[in-house]
């Protein structure tokens, strides 16, 4: 039988760190909140964008962007988006078995302090580090894409991907590679961003005659970088929901099993203390008897 | 015709209107029913919409717009409803990106791009108010 002082101080660091995950679980929901909210909102101009582009792009059969341009795949770059901090469950895991699972030759650039941590470890190649925090500036997402847009240029790395936690819902964030360059699909990432009610999209369904103002290609030319930065933006903002959401979650399983172990330990705390008392009173009743 | 305006934030206008004067950067274009499909480039101004007769008008920084059957859709940084424009606030806003852009030499290039697009878009605020206490 443990004795009584042990099991006090034990009950007393359990109710500690209930409290503490209590808290941060409630953190952790009002900012999943916001970042939802921003996630979602950002959603329409995502997909009128790609609409946008879809009409130059299925109108121009002359361009010919590097954007546009399918070239063998020797080596994929991917923009690795991670929390920068921990206790999210089993988030950022995911990712890195995603990547563990695949044999090509990659070149990383990183978003998030425990991508860089892992990166690092597992001796991957590691191009770049950027830091954004949780308000997550555009201007700095902006940067990333850019320094990715100059390595797939310059031929460094044929494809450029963004590999992060998308957000479903509050308790399922699915590991997702998201390619950026070439661009590809944009039908189906316009339905998709619409949302699940509305009709699939088609860009071929009007085939009039397109005006073009100033001309296509220097549309194309601002629409282009504006589009990949914004899809990395997007997806750097799912990003964070996941994390607020996933870490969310493993507080309030946290904060579950401190409660359940508070409870056994109470039990475990008045039956000693029971026995205890029914010791002294036996004692005291041989003394007096012997008497 | 159906118009709706949309920035990252989100979508600041939507209604059918019966036409559209817009700032592109050649020139404004006016949008009426009929129009043929057009994809633009927009800088920051003012877009006048007009609605059975009455008009009004939001400023709008740099975006793009297209016009597909009859639906025009504008896609911009940032818009904002002529009444919703608080002068002072601009101003300020305007003065604090200007003082930034003081000190070039220490920004990126993605940084003084946003700035000028701010400063460009307070810009067509201010205008656009001062035009209407006239």
């Amino acid at each position: 039988m443990p004795n009584l002082r042990e099991i006090r101080r034990r009950i007393k660091s359990v109710k500690n760190t209930r409290q503490i995950t209590k808290a941060m679980e409630l953190v952790a929901a009002s900012k999943m909140k916001k970042a939802q909210q921003s996630a979602l909102s950002g959603q329409p101009y995502a997909a009128l964008l790609a609409e946008t582009l879809s009409h130059i792009a299925t109108r121009i059969e002359e361009v010919e962007h590097p954007f546009f341009e399918e070239r063998e795949v020797k080596t994929r770059g991917i923009i690795m988006v991670t929390t920068n901090r921990g206790l999210c469950g089993p988030l950022n895991s995911n990712l890195f078995r995603e990547v563990m699972k695949s044999d090509d030759a990659m070149k990383f650039v990183s978003v998030g302090r425990k991508g860089k941590q892992f990166l690092s470890r597992s001796s991957r190649e590691l191009l770049a580090d950027f830091e954004i925090d949780d308000s997550v500036p555009y201007v700095k997402v902006k940067q990333v894409t850019e320094f990715m847009i100059e390595k797939y240029l310059s031929g460094e790395v044929d494809t450029v991907e963004i590999m992060y936690p998308r957000f479903v819902n509050v308790l399922t964030q699915a590991p997702t590679v998201a390619k950026l360059l070439p661009i590809r699909g944009l039908d189906e990432m316009i339905t998709e961003l619409r949302g699940k009610d509305a009709e699939p999209y088609e860009s071929s369904a009007d085939d009039r005659n397109f005006v073009f103002e100033p001309d296509p290609v220097s549309i194309l030319n601002s629409l282009l970088p504006l589009f990949v930065d914004r899809q990395a933006y997007q997806a750097i903002l799912s990003a964070r929901a996941s994390e607020h959401s996933a870490r969310m979650v493993a507080m309030k399983t946290a904060k579950d099993n401190a409660t359940k172990l508070l409870d056994s330990l109470t039990l475990q705390f008045n039956k000693a203390r029971q026995a205890a008392i029914t010791q002294e009173i036996l004692e005291i009743a041989a003394a007096t008897s012997q008497d | 015709m159906n118009l709706e305006i949309v920035t990252p934030e989100a979508r600041v206008y939507e209604d059918t209107v019966d036409g559209v004067v817009m700032p592109t950067t050649s020139g404004e274009i006016d949008i009426l029913p009929g129009h043929i499909p057009i994809v633009t480039e927009i800088q920051a101004g003012e877009i006048v919409v007009e609605q059975s007769g009455q008009k009004q008008s939001l400023a709008i920084s740099k975006g793009f717009a297209q016009c597909v059957g009859d639906k025009i859709s504008i896609l911009a940084e940032n818009a904002i409803h002529i009444d919703e424009i608080d002068e002072s606030a601009v101003e300020e806003a305007q003065k604090r990106a200007e003082e930034a852009l003081a000190t070039m030499d220490k920004m990126s290039d993605e940084e003084i791009a946003m700035l000028e697009t701010q400063i460009s878009y307070a810009r067509a605020q201010l205008i656009l108010k001062q035009k209407t206490k006239r």
